[in-house]
């Protein structure tokens, strides 16, 4: 009973984690997107283009691999509780 | 109000201090000499520092209490120094699948191993102690040995390690949430303010507006 709680309060607690870091990875991403195109915007660029490239990048970004590396925040504690129980009891 | 906010913030970082204090790990340099079980009577005051009944028994108001009774060197600056002979009684007890996360199950374990380092003055056996918890007389409550291991010598030193590792983890972790916040109020939450004050200069410019109108019209009436 004490072990579905655990793994019911754990999920919760890192699924907030997750989605703060999901959400402000993204804004990052976004951020640097914008610097980019900002700093050396094509001649007859209108605002549409600036969109497109940004939703491009973050496409790009959302179907990479350093998106994905965001899944460590479920696979990290659940290894170290795995390690934590092995060294304690063996 | 700046004092009650200093106030405030110490008396925070001083009670996640003492929660770390509690809960972290550490190790003593000492001497088994018994280990004994007693039965406890938890008060509602000493509850909380006491673990639940084993891993797979059912919790009762009252049950028995493995002791492991030690001399130890005397501790300081988290065991950078250690000084003189000092008796200290660990209690032994499963901390399961809650607080505070050692998930040990093995007290029975951890008793025979204490039992088979016993050793007299004479011919001392030294060995390392991981526990985590305080030593209180006055509430009656005892710090929590987690393992056992044999070392050469009661002079050997001690790296903790794991509380390194924590601290830096702590650090780091703490400085992420802060850019995070960072991050989250330069781009989500001052724009919002922003859009909150457009919207808000645009309906007083209205409503201005109107009110110059509804006099306009007023005005038509009046006699020239």
């Amino acid at each position: 009973m004490a072990l579905v709680r655990l793994v019911v309060f754990g999920f919760l607690v890192l699924s907030v984690v997750y989605l703060s870091i999901a959400f402000y990875s993204r804004s990052v991403r976004r951020e640097k997107l914008e610097e980019e195109w900002d700093a050396n915007p094509p001649a007859d660029a209108s605002a549409e283009d600036r969109d497109a490239f940004i939703k491009t990048g973050l496409i790009e970004y959302h179907n990479g691999f350093r998106a994905k590396l965001i899944w460590l925040v479920y696979i990290i504690p659940t290894c170290l509780v795995a390690g934590i129980v092995y060294f304690t009891n063996y | 109000m700046r004092n009650i906010r200093r106030v405030v913030r110490i008396v925070v970082i001083l009670f996640m201090g003492l929660l770390l204090h509690y809960a972290l790990p550490q190790r003593d340099i000492a001497r088994v000499t018994s280990t004994e079980i007693i039965r406890t009577d938890f008060s509602s005051i000493n509850r909380i520092f006491y673990a639940q009944a084993d891993a797979g028994a059912e919790e009762q108001p009252t049950r028995d209490l493995r002791l492991i009774n030690t001399v130890r060197k005397t501790t300081y600056l988290f065991g950078m120094m250690r000084g003189r002979d000092q008796v200290m009684v660990f209690r032994n007890e499963d901390t399961g699948w809650i607080w505070p996360p050692y998930f040990k199950f093995d007290s029975s374990d951890l008793q025979a191993e204490a039992t088979d380092s016993v050793s007299s003055k004479d011919d001392p056996e030294w060995v390392a102690i991981t526990h985590y918890g305080w030593r209180v007389r006055y509430l009656s409550i005892f710090p929590n040995a987690i393992a056992i291991k044999p070392i050469d010598g009661p002079d050997v030193r001690l790296i903790p390690w794991f509380n390194i590792f924590f601290f830096v983890f702590l650090i780091a972790a703490f400085l992420f949430l802060r850019a995070m916040w960072m991050q989250f109020r330069e781009r989500t939450l001052d724009p919002l303010g922003d859009a909150a004050n457009d919207r808000y200069d645009r309906v007083s410019a209205d409503i201005g507006e109107r009110r110059g109108r509804v006099r306009r019209w007023l005005d038509t009436w009046r006699s020239k």
